[in-house]
């Protein structure tokens, strides 16, 4: 009976949301001023910044990215604080199977490559897709294929604590210091180069790098958290 | 100028970042350091009240781009004035529970302080934020806080609370998103003053569908029937002071959040009449819940909602009387309900069930705290001299005037049923015996303290109202006047 | 070219407002809790894919000024809806890890994954 009652509301959820929808225009401009033509303009003009969506991301709207660092933190302490137990029944890593030897040494080679990937991909944020949330993540799915593959393999809680602790306070100190030289919170206190430079969008590639370190730590701490779990 | 809005944000995370390190060198520096910076919020945010009185509202850029491109955040008289409410009750809370979670452990208690802090802090932003995805953002930081607070006793059933939560928080930010999307395409901004002015391009089925999502989001927050589910669950199985701080703090920043929508970016005729009925039922439906509760802090759970609901009908009436009474609702409410939270808790504090029944005869053990409850339950039910008469007397006359005579009528008839389940409370408090398994617990001294000011307020404010009306009158002026809100913002430019 | 359009404008709004009701029944009728997140996921991804469409531009290139486009700034695509969908997704991963965790305390309190099962409160 519920089944048919949801069944019922999602239809007419359905109908609605695909009819606002279609009123959308799809793949046409929607509206005449937008702060689109800004962005664009200003990111490649006076930030000297090749991604539009980086120069986004971390400085016209770099406070949400703040809240976001923030978001994530707090999932990982809401998290640890949920699964929290005394610590004399902390489980072994519950891993089924042991993995075989053509894994053990494929993911040997494969480590070092992936978080190497993962550090180009956010020291390059400012200049081509990625930056420091997908570099953050690419580097904490290496530490999780070298969690899953050796059973004894285990990363130091407390460096993982100073890495996020660090990287989120350089983060908002970064952001006061353009509150105390420039006059508002997060702008730019550095030259800002040459556009299609590594050098360049002044802050904006600190503040990634920064983010990608603080993303990676949090991740594995979050999949070090599940990973200790007692089945 | 004596400091900045942003500063609201960047120190507490900036601490909150800092805690987990400074826990390492000395344990006690987790429980200080909040307490630390939610008083210097406190004081920042009394300060710069007292500076907008002279130079007019502050409009903070941030990162160096004015109004439509960057965020900015406003200090207003209205988003002031709810900053400095919720801050002193952050602040009450963080001294409330600095030694209660005594004997709690060292990592939940990191974890505690932590999401304490963040809640305020996500609260107070969501308060003073202008644009419209910045508001998603802390609204989540408050949500995900939540849960995670909501959850802390390990023992009682709060991870099922906590879950219900959950699932309607991911429900309601889902469908903010679609919302915030839909005025996004027609409008090319994301700047709430922008919007505003916008507003009359967009097309009429956008922007009821939009504003439809987006009060389904944020009503989930406010309380607002019957997206209330999860509120009385939570009440119960989270501590005492965090149900205090979320009927406080984080219900007032969503009901901000609803107002300032409605009132300021949407020019819908029938949105008033939309918060009146919504308005209307929660009150009537909340209370008349209350009433056949069996446990204390759900009681108060479903009498916190109720008196959301009066503060919506509050707002619907939709003049400046209406928007005053609202306000001056919130403010007592505020105060009033964390008393009550703080002192229901240690009435009941040995019994995980949390039965009203446990109560009876607490009046000879634990005389302060049962004579602040009664205080507390005198103010809301708006008996005169306290607090909630005056706010009462403010909805009553602001009805009045606009000749809702049976609005008048239903609000008195269900204030009596209020009145019987509150006093139902101190009757059992003074009249009854004590049960023989129920043992009081004495209150600490930190939460005396916070509960003896709580109660200084209710007093004070009921035989001066005169300290807070000034205030609430700049407040209320403020949210009145769409015009100048657009024009301070995007003047800035 | 404009008929090629129009199927995908169907294909890609009706794909999301497909995910969107997935996930929402999933949600809401399964009774294994991590069904359950599955779906609140299946729903968030539904809206993402929603707004990265809705920044679509016909014959648009990636916003990125990279040698050789630095002058083709009104052929990109709308950035916000990208930047804005990469704070939306790290939200949503935060949520569905914290939704993870308090399945797994449900589990160790009731030893059972079913929600009709686990009825302390009123659901």
């Amino acid at each position: 009976m519920k089944k048919y009652i949801v069944l019922g509301l999602l239809a007419v959820l359905g109908y609605y949301l695909m009819s606002i929808f279609l009123l959308v225009d799809f793949g046409l401009p929607h509206f005449a001023h937008g702060v689109k033509d800004v962005y664009l303009s200003s990111s490649k003009n006076i930030l000297k910044v090749s991604n539009a969506v980086t120069a986004i991301v971390v400085n016209f709207r770099g406070f949400d990215t703040l809240g976001e660092v923030t978001v994530l933190f707090l999932s990982a302490t809401a998290m640890s604080g949920i699964l929290y137990k005394k610590r004399h029944d902390i489980g072994e890593r519950s891993i089924l199977f042991p993995a075989s030897s053509i894994i053990r040494s494929g993911a040997k080679m494969l480590f070092p490559s992936i978080t190497l990937l993962g550090i180009y991909v956010f020291i390059h944020g400012h200049l081509s897709p990625g930056g420091g949330f997908q570099g953050g993540t690419i580097i904490a799915t290496g530490f999780l294929l070298m969690l899953l593959t050796y059973q004894n393999y285990s990363v130091s809680h407390n460096r993982l604590v100073w890495v996020e602790s660090v990287a989120g306070m350089l983060f908002v100190i970064i952001g006061l210091a353009g509150y105390f030289m420039k006059g508002s919170f997060l702008e730019n206190v550095l030259p800002v180069g040459e556009l299609n430079d590594l050098f360049s969008g002044g802050v904006i590639g600190i503040i990634y790098v920064l983010v990608g370190f603080k993303v990676a730590a949090e991740l594995i701490g979050i999949i070090y958290t599940i990973l200790h779990e007692k089945g | 100028m004596v400091g900045s809005p942003v500063l609201f944000v960047a120190i507490p995370l900036l601490a909150a970042f800092l805690i987990p390190l400074m826990g390492m060198i000395w344990k006690e520096f987790v429980r200080i350091i909040p307490g630390l910076v939610l008083a210097y919020m406190l004081v920042l945010s009394v300060s710069l009240i007292i500076y907008i009185q002279s130079h007019g509202t502050i409009v903070e850029v941030i990162s160096g781009w004015g109004p439509p491109v960057g965020i900015n955040l406003v200090f207003s008289p209205f988003s002031g004035a709810l900053t400095t409410l919720m801050t002193f009750l952050g602040l009450l809370v963080w001294l409330y529970s600095h030694k209660f979670k005594r004997n709690v452990d060292y990592e939940p208690a990191k974890k505690y302080f932590i999401l304490l802090m963040l809640m305020v802090t996500g609260s107070v932003g969501m308060v003073l934020t202008g644009d419209l995805f910045n508001m998603f953002v802390f609204i989540e930081i408050v949500s995900i806080s939540g849960y995670g607070l909501t959850s802390f006793f390990v023992r009682r059933d709060s991870a099922e609370a906590a879950f219900k939560f959950l699932l309607m928080g991911a429900f309601a930010s889902s469908f903010l998103l679609i919302g915030i999307m839909i005025i996004y395409t027609q409008l090319g901004t994301l700047n709430m003053a922008e919007i505003a002015q916008r507003m009359p391009q967009m097309d009429y089925h956008m922007k009821v569908f939009s504003l439809i999502f987006i009060l389904v989001a944020i009503g989930v927050e406010a309380e607002t029937f019957p997206l209330n589910g999860w509120a009385p669950d939570v009440y119960t199985q989270a501590p005492g002071p965090i149900s205090a701080a979320m009927s406080g703090i984080v219900v007032k920043a969503a009901v901000y959040a609803n107002i300032r929508i409605i009132y300021t970016m949407y020019d819908l005729q029938g949105a008033y009449e939309y918060l009146l009925i919504i308005g209307l039922i929660t009150f009537i439906v909340a209370e008349t819940a209350a009433l056949k509760q069996e446990r204390l802090k759900r009681m108060l759970a479903y009498s916190s909602i109720g008196q959301m609901g009066l503060a919506m009908i509050a707002f619907g009436i939709g003049t400046k009387e209406g928007v005053y009474a609202a306000l001056f609702l919130m403010f007592s409410h505020a105060i009033i309900k964390s008393l009550l939270f703080f002192s229901g808790s240690y009435l009941v504090y040995n019994k995980t069930s949390k039965y009203i029944k446990h109560v009876n005869g607490m009046g000879k053990y634990l005389p302060i705290t049962a004579f602040l409850f009664t205080l507390g339950a005198f103010a809301i039910i708006g008996l005169p001299p306290f607090m909630g008469f005056w706010s009462k007397l403010a909805l009553l006359s602001a009805a009045a005037d606009s000749n809702l005579v049976i609005l008048v009528a239903v609000i008195l008839v269900v204030s009596i049923v209020e009145a019987v389940y509150y006093l139902r409370v101190v009757n059992r408090i003074f009249f009854f015996k004590k049960r023989a398994n129920t043992k009081p617990e004495k209150p600490t001294i930190n939460a005396m303290i916070a509960m003896l000011s709580l109660a200084a307020i209710v007093l004070v404010i009921g035989f001066y109202p005169d300290l807070v009306t000034g205030l609430i009158e700049r407040a209320a002026d403020d949210l009145m006047d769409k015009g100048r809100y657009i024009g301070e913002i995007l003047s800035k430019n | 070219m404009e008929k090629y359009l129009d199927i995908l404008e169907i294909a890609i709004y009706g794909s999301a407002v497909a995910l969107i009701l997935i996930g929402l029944y999933g949600a809401l009728t399964k009774k294994s809790l991590i069904k359950i997140v599955l779906g609140l996921s299946i729903m968030d991804s539904g809206i993402h894919l929603m707004m990265i469409a809705l920044g679509y531009l016909k014959g648009g290139t990636a916003p990125i000024f990279s040698k050789g486009f630095e002058n083709s700034a009104d052929q990109m695509v709308d950035p916000i809806p990208q930047a804005l969908v990469l704070t939306a997704i790290v939200i949503g991963f935060g949520v569905t890890a914290v939704a993870l965790s308090l399945v797994i305390r449900l589990y160790r309190h009731h030893d059972t994954l079913r929600i009709d099962e686990i009825k302390n409160l009123k659901w």
